[in-house]
């Protein structure tokens, strides 16, 4: 592997140009633009806000995810909790007209209430995270098929379609706001804040971290219950968006393997310590474009599945750092041992 | 050579024995030597002891003889042939097995399958594994280490004493000839280690060719025929048994080179200086027991002992890492009960551990972040909001002060060199403003540069007030910057040296458990 260091001619712009968040949005401007050719009302302004606004609750969603992947751990159950937060909101909007505003703070006390769940799990009884959200991706998916009773929220007042689809001021719509909000949020909390950071140092060697003095099992705690909150809140994306909710919301459109998938092809390491939410976002507005891109290029769209494989596996391979750690913990194990 | 193993007849085969000579080996990590032209013969029937003191480059010698490490140049020779590029199976194959410190059998298999891994018998269809012939072999070969148990075992259902006789066995298995074990007793019982020696004479009578690694001096002297003394990488002495005293291996052991630098500091008397860290009857079994000082404001307590002793868990208990069986630490007259490393720094007390890459740095991550990581909720902020800026001059001037030599501040930790990775941890507990500091072993893995420069350092805090507790294995660091000294065997505190009774011979006795005259 040839080192990088001390070689100060290289230009800025390869510098930027090996930026995770720079080389996906030359992808997304130059996947938009070789389909805007081929089916020339792909840029529209409408369409393209269409799928900004489509990509917000993979956003939202996988800037939780992307938390607990910096911590070497993994969110298998976001996609019910996601789903027990639309619906929780969505009948009371239904049948007795909920206000907005209190829905909203029901999914964030339903994701914290879940998260803890998650994070109890993982940091009091000390199971692997791959673990524990599986079996809370069980125990979650059957409560909202429980709480559903096998109904459907099909219609809701006007202010949750509003949110889900009008324009705040003219060309900017409501979810766009609310994605945008939720990533420079926690892009703040990530870079200033002492706990952001300390998500990075445990990601990072929660041996060392823990002997430097950071309570690691309450920072775990923590990124669990976040990212709880944010599947909560992008169900409420979700139910404003879609405008409907059921048993099967969250797992329908595979928001756990897709929340993933946005946070890897964003650069979030798999091996810990490294990861943003700007990047996080990006992933998520590429898989958007490319869903929609699939519609408009009238692939099958039985295809989009593998096509999300086949990004997953580019985004790691190609990754500058992850990409030849991986490879080499595949490899071998002796490497490990090389100072005496 | 043909050590013929019949099936199922195991008799003790009649070997005409392999020589194995290493020739000016040579193996440099990161371009510090750690092992210099060092030539070695290993005579069959002969156990042939190895030793020195840590970071002597016993382990990197072994390492190159059974493939684990190339050397950078030198031949290796195994009964008269040349090998070239060495790895552990093509060594194996060539009937060289290292029985390693730890154990290393796949736990959750059998006994016997442990034995044959690599060389499982086939009965006629060759994917069928043909497990009785083997089982039987495999008590014959147990049998012969001396070890009475059922070959159908869990590995892991076995003690670790256990598990090492398995290690010999299956070496036997293999038809290996040469065996080198690396402090196979370290993990041991006194009588456990009895029964190994018992194993390792019988295989010398037999013709196996033998290497052992050792720092414990008593049983190296009473096991081995031939003595090779390593110190610095460099061979220093070498002869049978017969013809080496105990004083002469001590001494060639720990090495009677003047010191490079004079201690100053000298005869200072802290008995009236403020007590800041109080340790009494700190226990751990089996680590460490009844562990009591009293480190003093601007002194250096030194914790001498080899590894294995107990320094590191004392420590780390001392530092909430592990929890105590009884006794209590008090920092400033303060008892820290419910210890935990954020509690420690808290209350002043810091811990720069001996293992940098796994418990210090954070290898991905700026050298600016590293540095502040012990003192993050300590940041300057604006509101709830961290302010990059003002922590980037904290870490800046911190690393100015251990002199920290990098590209830039932005550098990831992991393109620094060992000492300056470990000029900027020491950045990192310096931002604490500690008041006790805990270093173990602050110059492993250093070159002698930068030693020099910690060791200044470490003596320029002290002269400031903080109260120092220096762990290493190495002598000649005790006795160039310590104050007092307290010796460690087996995790009991075996003597204590102050002032200028600190020498590497005092103490050299006392670490490998032989107390001074």
């Amino acid at each position: 592997m040839p080192e990088e260091i001390g070689e100060k001619a290289r230009s800025r712009f390869v510098t930027i140009l090996r930026r995770r968040d720079a080389q996906l949005l030359i992808a997304i401007l130059l996947m938009s633009a070789i389909v805007d050719v081929m089916r020339p009302q792909f840029l529209t302004s409408s369409n393209i806000s269409f799928m900004l606004a489509g990509s917000v609750v993979l956003m939202v969603v996988g800037t939780g995810q992307m938390m607990v992947i910096v911590t070497r751990g993994i969110d298998l159950s976001v996609s019910p909790i996601l789903g027990i937060a639309a619906i929780a909101i969505g009948f009371p909007a239904q049948n007795h007209n909920l206000n907005i505003l209190v829905a909203v703070v029901l999914v964030i006390l339903i994701g914290f209430a879940l998260g803890i769940g998650n994070g109890l799990l993982v940091t009091v009884a000390g199971i692997p995270p791959i673990i524990a959200t599986l079996a809370t991706l069980s125990v979650y998916g059957g409560l909202q098929f429980v709480f559903t009773s096998g109904l459907t929220v099909i219609t809701l007042p006007h202010d949750y379609v509003a949110v889900g689809l009008e324009d705040i001021v003219p060309g900017i719509p409501w979810l766009i706001l609310i994605g945008a909000g939720v990533v420079i949020m926690a892009e703040l909390f990530l870079k200033f804040t002492p706990w952001g950071r300390a998500i990075y140092a445990v990601g990072n060697n929660a041996d060392a971290a823990f002997r430097s003095g950071i309570p690691v099992r309450r920072i775990l705690f923590m990124t669990y219950i976040i990212c709880g909150v944010l599947a909560g809140v992008a169900g409420f994306v979700y139910l404003c968006y879609i405008g409907s909710a059921d048993s099967t919301t969250g797992s329908d459109t595979n928001t756990n393997l897709m929340s993933i998938a946005a946070t890897l092809i964003g650069g979030t390491s798999l091996l810990g310590g490294r990861g943003r939410p700007l990047g996080t976002a990006l992933g998520a507005v590429f898989l958007s474009v490319a869903d929609t891109a699939i519609v408009v290029l009238r692939i099958l769209p039985i295809w989009e599945p593998a096509g999300v494989g086949v990004l997953i596996l580019l985004a790691v391979v190609t990754d500058r750092q992850s990409g030849p750690a991986v490879r080499r913990a595949l490899r071998t194990r002796h490497h490990a041992e090389v100072v005496p | 050579m043909s050590a013929t193993v019949t099936e199922g007849v195991i008799s003790p085969p009649k070997l005409q024995g392999l020589r194995y000579e290493g020739t000016s080996l040579r193996k440099s990590f990161d371009g510090a030597v750690v092992l210099d032209d060092a030539t070695i013969t290993f005579e069959p029937g002969e156990i042939h002891a190895i030793v020195g003191e840590n970071g002597a480059g016993k382990s990197t010698l072994v390492k190159i003889l059974s493939g684990i490490y190339q050397p950078d140049s030198g031949t290796l020779v195994l009964g008269g042939e040349r090998l070239i590029g060495l790895h552990p199976h093509t060594a194996q194959q060539r009937g060289i097995y290292l029985v390693p410190q730890e154990p290393s059998l796949m736990a959750s298999l059998s006994v016997t399958e442990n034995l044959f891994v690599g060389i499982l018998r086939r009965k006629r269809v060759s994917f069928v594994v043909d497990w009785r012939p083997m089982r039987r072999e495999a008590s014959g070969y147990l049998e012969r280490v001396g070890l009475d148990i059922d070959p159908e075992m869990r590995a892991d259902d076995l003690s670790v004493a256990q598990q090492q006789l398995v290690e010999c066995a299956r070496a036997l298995v293999h038809r290996c000839q040469v065996l080198f074990f690396d402090e196979p007793t370290s993990p041991l019982t006194e009588h456990e280690a009895d029964t190994l020696f018992d194993v390792m004479r019988s295989l010398r009578d037999s013709g196996f060719t033998l290497g052992f690694i050792s720092h414990r001096l008593d049983e190296v002297l009473a096991i081995s025929d031939r003595l090779t003394v390593l110190r610095d990488g460099k061979i220093v002495m070498r002869g049978t048994r017969d013809q080496l005293t105990r004083p002469a291996v001590v001494s060639a052991m720990v090495g009677r080179e003047i010191v490079t630098r004079v201690r100053e500091r000298g005869k200072r008397d802290f008995t009236t200086s403020k007590g800041m860290l109080a340790v009494s009857n700190l226990t751990l079994e089996p680590y460490f027991r009844d562990i009591s000082f009293v480190l003093r404001e601007g002194e250096i307590l030194g914790l001498g002992g080899l590894v294995g002793s107990g320094r590191t868990e004392i420590a780390e208990t001392i530092y909430g890492l592990r929890s105590a069986e009884r006794g209590s630490v008090e920092v400033e007259g303060v008892t820290l009960a419910h210890r935990t490393p954020r509690a420690c720094v808290d209350a002043g007390l810091i811990y720069l551990p001996e293992d940098r890459g796994r418990h210090g740095i954070f290898a991905e991550v700026e050298v600016t972040r590293n540095v502040t990581a012990g003192v993050i909720h300590r940041l300057p902020r604006r509101g709830p909001l961290l302010r990059p800026a003002a922590e980037r001059r904290m870490a800046e001037e911190a690393t100015k002060t251990t002199a920290v030599r990098m590209p830039t501040i932005d550098a990831l930790m992991k393109t620094l060199s060992g000492g300056n990775q470990q000029r900027s941890m020491l950045a990192r507990w310096l931002l604490a403003g500690p008041k006790v500091a805990i270093f173990d072993e602050p110059t492993r893995g250093v070159d002698v540069g930068a030693k020099d420069d910690i060791w200044t350092l470490v003596d320029k805090l002290a002269h400031d007030g903080l109260a120092c507790l220096l762990i290493s294995s190495e002598l000649t660091e005790l006795t160039v910057i310590c104050d007092r000294v307290l010796a460690i065997y087996e995790g009991s505190v075996v003597g204590e040296l102050s002032g200028d009774d600190i020498t590497d011979a005092r103490l050299g006795a006392m670490v490998v458990g032989s107390v001074a005259q």
